[in-house]
């Protein structure tokens, strides 16, 4: 690849002396932007659904058209400007990309190569599938096949990355595949991102697969594990590798360890046939056969629970807990990651993080007041209703409530 | 009796309302006295040195037995400063199992003495036990050498054998405590939260915090925060409250007047809410058991270890002072003298923080004569490494610094290393030594069984667990131990030289001048250690039959918990058999409330059936509890209580849901920058240029990660700015110079020189469009269109300001053309904030 700096082939003394010119004048412009920005119109409130939205600022035709959808004494509303707004296909190749892709690796890092999971998520808001299904279906999103790309593999990402480096277009190059087609991971094994090949090499690699539930916890409900504390739970499914007197004190334990694995270990049981093979570079997953992962360090205390299967239940269905919203309807038990991702998915505390994120993306700025909190909950509402949960919609309705700040 | 596999197990039925167990010992003893036949009364011994033994010239050994009574005990007993000085012949304290003059006729007299089926039990180990002439300074070491040699009597030693026996325990209802149902939440609002916990902890035990931690104690929602705070308060011993504590001895985010102060005002508050609280009994709509104290168990662990060839043994169950006794029996004892930060552990064992446990090298000369004598030995220890950051620190060693040694287990991170002295490792040990596999990452931070072997046929092994964990083997040939010094010293926890310090509990350590096969290291593995009693806990009155139990093994498990094990349903004696009694959600109490934190057993779904009877009863769960210790294990009573229990149940009610009341935050900014992937794209869609054009791209991917990557303005930096300006004029270089410009400057005329192309309007053909595509048109919360282009191209110097960009680019000494002054001015608004807020 050819690499080179500005200053070495162009008219170097006047380009110095341009940059300089121009920061001068970005600083001031700056003020001046933010001092404008009280006498929003429809006009300007269009652009900002825009800019929000698709990352960057319309064209002149499209803005008159938001901007007479905005307008409330014209036809149209509002959220059809914002819907507008998405078919920029920046929407898709930018912002939800960058919307996603911190959830795919352990340092919540954007600057990584578009993946599986990520094109999942891009697809399904693409296509408005519910998205409390994210965690369990067996979808995946793959370019077309008329891209010239590298054909999916279990083995590496170049058919994501060469999509990504040649610049295409995800608005209309990903197609909705049946994953178990695609990886060939059994049907039932099949969780949504969550037995996509890039969460796998993130999550299932090495460790004991608790990784893939302390991250699917903090970034789809928004939740960490100090988040969820309680000591108070049964711990009988705490594995044996957790030590109960972490450096002769068991205080540790029973203060603080005791507080995340009571639940974190029942759920994690869901994971107990999946492995990332660092060798092959594949996901692994071997029914009726628990990893050896989950007996590592079992001498720690033989007196802790003994992984038999996949097994899952959710003991935050009790206790303080109880307030990230469980489906009743659903028995808080199962076997698998999709059952166990139905679970999740289906949480009150599910929706709300995936509204609030997308407030925070579309805001820039997380609720701040009881206005704030009352339109996350109107959106939360939205989102659920019928069973749709559209992130569009969700993106839409953000982008409007901030539209005019 | 019955008899059970590997244990023999007698269960002893004694009258279903005993007396307490200390009262039923004390008549025992009283029996046993009388069987001796009494005689004068014991006084204390005057040797204290000892008499070098006397060659045995009396008769022969008549049996096997007998012999075997000289061997293990009579040789230990017979000197002049143990029993040796009173028991004898000469002197005539009765009985005289000690005598010199016939050792048959001692034999005679030891087994009235002796309980060969339960060595520990015997007369001669409770009068050491109590203090009498004991030859050390700890009553509990002389108990239980003399316990190691009545065993090694009677050949339990080498099967593993030892008898476990039962009884019926006092029958004791839980006792009265205070109890967090009684208490009042203004009285905690008042006394404690108001004054202490909102005040100094709200910043991060509140869920509005700005990083929430739990447990919510200090949540503005008293109720919320009382629930949190429970489990944190002791109302018995404030002192003990864990919100004590933190302060007190883990120094944790105390306020200005100091750690000391705020302990004492937290405690004084707590303190303050407690004497609110009456002592109250047990929730009378708990489903309980009896109530028992850990004393009152029958004592469970030291049996099963193979023994045989152990030559030094430290439990360190003295608890004080600074000596931790070899009882292994074998003389000389290496009793070793601890130094600088060495502490007693809970349960059997000491802490090193920052010192060491010596023994003299006369005394450690032992080790090299027995096992120079085999040319064979094996280090055991339980051991609980505080971290796994240490390195080349010396667990056990037997050496005289840091170069020269005849053994030493030692930590390096993750792995154990075994250094041992031969013709082929070198003086000290170590060329080479035998690690763990680093990979494995074996050692870990909790409470390990390690045994580190030597054989001259096989040479070094570590087992971890019992487990075999060096399957590589010895990467040395197994050399000769010819050249171990006498003059070396037995040390843990450091280098002898004192610089080799490992920081870490030591439960249990042992040297056995053999070769410990795989199957006897798992033997002593499954034993475990430390102090462990099996508790019965009494059900007989809710289930309505005699002498039922819930039988748990209990052991203090470090100094601040308990592990209760092995939960079985047993009956003792003759109970009728128990058939389809339901069982279920079983926890263990505390004086005199449940524990709230670590109940593995609050789930268990059972049936009661003697059917299912196994060595100890019906096995109930697999698992094991971990339970804080409160006043410790002289104190603490517990009991059991359930959910279900055949006909009576509980009806527990759920904890509260978690209620999150949401606080304003402070106001954020409106706007925000575009970050990397968005400025790229703004910069293509304003300028028209294909983001995918070479130079611009490699640009782009080169600047890509010093772009913003947040949207928030407070962290924007100057870098950043000069990454966009680097990418704008890459952008405004490729939009001037490329095929799309004479459509988008529309008429401006590049070839012509600058002070002719850029006269008059003739500049607006570059200023407009671009303002038009940067900025938008009309947008008003964009800067005005007039400031931007007079700032371009008409600004007139005032003295203050300088001329408009383009006039001072036409002056310039580096006397730029057209269209590098285009690039210039494009670049300016490219890389400014009204393409770069959003």
């Amino acid at each position: 690849m050819k690499y080179r700096t500005w200053t070495k082939n162009k008219n170097s003394a006047g380009q110095e002396m341009v940059a300089a010119c121009c920061r001068l004048l970005t600083l001031g412009l700056l003020v001046a932007g933010f001092a404008a920005t009280a006498s929003a119109g429809p006009r300007e409130q269009a652009k900002r659904i825009h800019d929000r939205l698709a990352g960057v600022p319309p064209s002149e035709l499209v803005l008159q058209q938001m901007e007479a959808e905005v307008d409330q004494f014209q036809a149209g509303s509002a959220i059809d400007a914002a819907y507008r707004a998405m078919d920029n296909p920046n929407f898709y190749n930018i912002t939800l990309k960058n919307f996603a892709a911190p959830w795919t690796n352990r340092a919540g890092d954007v600057f990584v190569p578009l993946n599986d999971y990520v094109a999942t998520v891009v697809g399904m808001i693409r296509d408005d599938v519910p998205f409390n299904t994210l965690l369990s279906a067996d979808i995946i999103y793959v370019g077309a096949n008329n891209l010239g790309l590298p054909a999916y593999s279990n083995n590496n990402n170049d058919h994501y990355a060469t999509l990504e480096a040649n610049g295409l277009d995800m608005m209309t190059g990903l197609e909705r595949r049946v994953q178990s087609n695609v990886t060939g991971l059994p049907q039932q094994a099949t969780a949504g991102v969550v037995t996509t090949r890039a969460a796998a090499e993130a999550f299932f690699v090495a460790g004991t697969n608790r990784a893939m539930f302390r991250f699917t916890m903090v970034n789809h409900l928004c939740n960490d594990m100090e988040q969820v504390h309680d000591t108070n739970l049964i711990p009988d499914r705490i594995r044996k590798d957790v030590s109960r007197s972490p450096g002769g004190d068991s205080r540790l334990f029973l203060n603080s360890c005791i507080g995340c694995h009571t639940g974190m270990d029942p759920l994690a049981g869901a994971y107990a046939y999946y492995n990332f093979n660092e060798t092959s570079g594949n996901i692994e997953y071997t029914p009726g056969v628990v990893q050896s992962k989950y007996f590592n360090n079992e001498a720690n205390f033989p007196g802790g629970y003994q992984t038999t299967d996949d097994s899952w239940i959710n003991y935050w269905r009790e206790g303080q807990n109880r307030y990230l919203g469980w489906d009743p309807t659903r028995p808080g038990n199962g076997n698998g990651a999709r059952t166990m991702g139905e679970e999740l998915g289906n949480s009150d505390a599910f929706a709300a993080c995936q509204v609030k994120k997308v407030f925070r993306a579309v805001c820039l700025r997380p609720p701040e007041d009881a206005t704030d909190r009352g339109q996350v909950d109107q959106m939360i509402a939205s989102f659920t209703a019928g069973g749709s949960y559209s992130m569009k919609q969700t993106f839409a309705e953000a982008a409007v409530y901030c539209m005019g700040q | 009796m019955i008899s059970m596999k590997g244990i023999a197990m007698a269960l002893l039925q004694k009258d279903f309302v005993a007396a307490l167990r200390a009262s039923t010992l004390a008549g025992l003893s009283a029996v046993l006295l009388a069987a001796c036949g009494g005689g004068a009364p014991t006084v204390d011994n005057p040797v204290t040195s000892i008499t070098p033994p006397v060659t045995y010239q009396g008769p022969a050994p008549a049996t096997e037995d007998v012999q075997a009574f000289k061997l293990n005990l009579w040789d230990n007993v017979q000197v002049s400063n143990r029993c040796g000085g009173c028991h004898n012949e000469d002197f005539g304290q009765t009985p005289l199992f000690a005598r010199h003059d016939d050792v048959n006729l001692a034999y005679e007299a030891a087994n009235t003495v002796a309980d060969l089926g339960q060595p520990s039990d015997s007369r001669l180990v409770s009068k050491v036990a109590t203090g009498h002439n004991c030859w050390l300074s700890d009553a509990q070491a002389c108990s239980d050498i003399m316990t190691t040699w009545i065993q090694g009597w009677a050949g339990a030693a080498a099967e593993g054998g030892r008898d476990i026996i039962l009884e019926d325990p006092p029958l004791n209802a839980p006792g009265a405590s205070k109890n967090f149902a009684n208490a009042t939440l203004a009285n905690f609002a008042n006394l404690v939260h108001e004054p202490i916990l909102t005040t100094y902890c709200a910043d991060c035990h509140s869920s509005s915090a700005p990083t929430p931690q739990q447990p919510y104690f200090a949540e503005a929602d008293v109720a919320i925060a009382f629930e949190a705070a429970r489990p944190k308060i002791d109302l018995d011993d404030p002192s003990k409250s864990r919100l004590v504590i933190r302060l007190r001895n883990e120094f944790h985010n105390c306020w200005d007047v100091g750690c000391a102060q705020a302990a004492n005002a937290m405690e004084a508050a707590i303190q303050d809410f407690a004497d609110t609280v009456p002592l109250t009994e047990v929730d009378p709509d708990l489903v309980t058991s009896m109530a028992l104290k850990i004393v009152e168990g029958t004592i469970a662990s030291g049996g099963n270890r193979y023994e045989n060839a152990q030559i030094a043994l430290w439990e360190f169950k003295t608890g004080n002072g600074l000596t931790a006794f070899d009882t292994s029996g074998v003389d000389p004892a290496i009793d070793l003298t601890l130094s600088g930060e060495v502490t007693w552990f809970g349960g059997w064992g000491i802490t090193i923080n920052d010192g060491k446990a010596q023994g003299t090298t006369a005394a450690s000369k032992k080790l090299h004569d027995l096992i120079q004598a085999t040319g064979e030995y094996s280090i055991e220890a339980w051991v609980v490494p505080f971290n796994v950051t240490q390195e080349m620190s010396k667990i056990v060693t037997y050496s005289a610094g840091n170069d020269a040694r005849n053994f030493t287990l030692q930590q390096t991170l993750y792995d154990y290393n075994f250094l041992h002295r031969s013709t082929t490792t070198g003086a000290n040990g170590d060329n080479p030594q035998l690690s763990t596999p680093a990979a494995d990452e074996i050692l870990q931070a909790t409470l390990q069984h390690v045994v580190a072997t030597y054989s001259p046929i096989d040479g070094r092994a570590i087992y971890v667990n019992g487990e075999l964990v060096t399957p590589q083997g010895d990467p040395a040939t197994p050399g000769t131990l010819v050249d171990w010094q006498d003059t070396f010293a037995f040390v843990l926890g450091n280098e002898a030289s004192g610089d080799g310090l490992w920081q870490g509990v030591l439960r249990m350590v042992a040297i056995h001048n053999r070769t410990l096969t795989p199957e006897q290291i798992v033997q002593n593995f499954d034993v475990g250690v430390g102090e462990k009693f099996y508790l019965l806990f009494s059900i007989a009155d809710i289930i309505n039959v005699p002498s039922s139990y819930i039988l748990f093994a209990v052991a203090q498990f470090d100094s601040f918990g308990y592990i209760f094990d092995e939960p079985h349903f047993i009956t003792l004696g003759g109970a009728p058999a128990v058939e389809g009694v339901a069982l279920e959600g079983m926890r263990i109490g505390l004086n005199g409330t449940e524990v709230p934190v670590g109940q593995s057993f609050g789930k268990i779904v059972q049936t009661l059936s003697s059917a299912q009877f196994g060595e100890l009863g019906q096995p109930l769960s697999p698992l094991a509890a971990v339970l804080p210790l409160e006043k410790g294990p002289q104190e603490d009573e517990f009991f059991l209580t359930f959910d279900l229990l055949g006909d009576q149940s509980y009806v527990r009610i759920d904890d509260p849901a978690l209620v999150i009341v949401e606080t304003d935050l402070p106001p954020a900014q409106r706007i925000g920058v575009r970050t990397f992937d968005e400025i790229n794209a703004t910069m293509a869609a304003v300028t028209g240029v294909d983001p995918e054009t070479l130079d611009v791209d490699v640009t782009y991917q080169k600047l890509r990660q010093s772009l913003p990557t947040i949207e928030d303005p407070q962290a924007f930096l100057s870098s950043h700015q000069v990454a966009i300006a680097q990418l704008a004029i890459e952008y405004c270089h490729a939009l001037v110079d490329g095929p799309g410009a004479a459509a988008y400057f529309n008429g401006f005329d590049f070839a012509l020189s600058p002070d002719v192309a850029y006269a008059g309007a003739s500049r607006n053909q570059v200023i407009d469009p671009l303002i038009d595509r940067i900025m938008g048109i009309g947008v008003l919360t964009q800067p005005d269109f007039v400031d931007v282009r007079d700032e371009l191209g008409y600004f007139t110097t005032d003295g203050v300001r300088p001329d408009n960009l383009i006039d001072r680019f036409l002056v310039s000494a580096d006397n730029p053309n057209s269209a590098s002054i285009a690039k210039g001015v494009c670049a300016a608004i490219l890389g400014s904030a009204v393409t770069l807020v959003q």
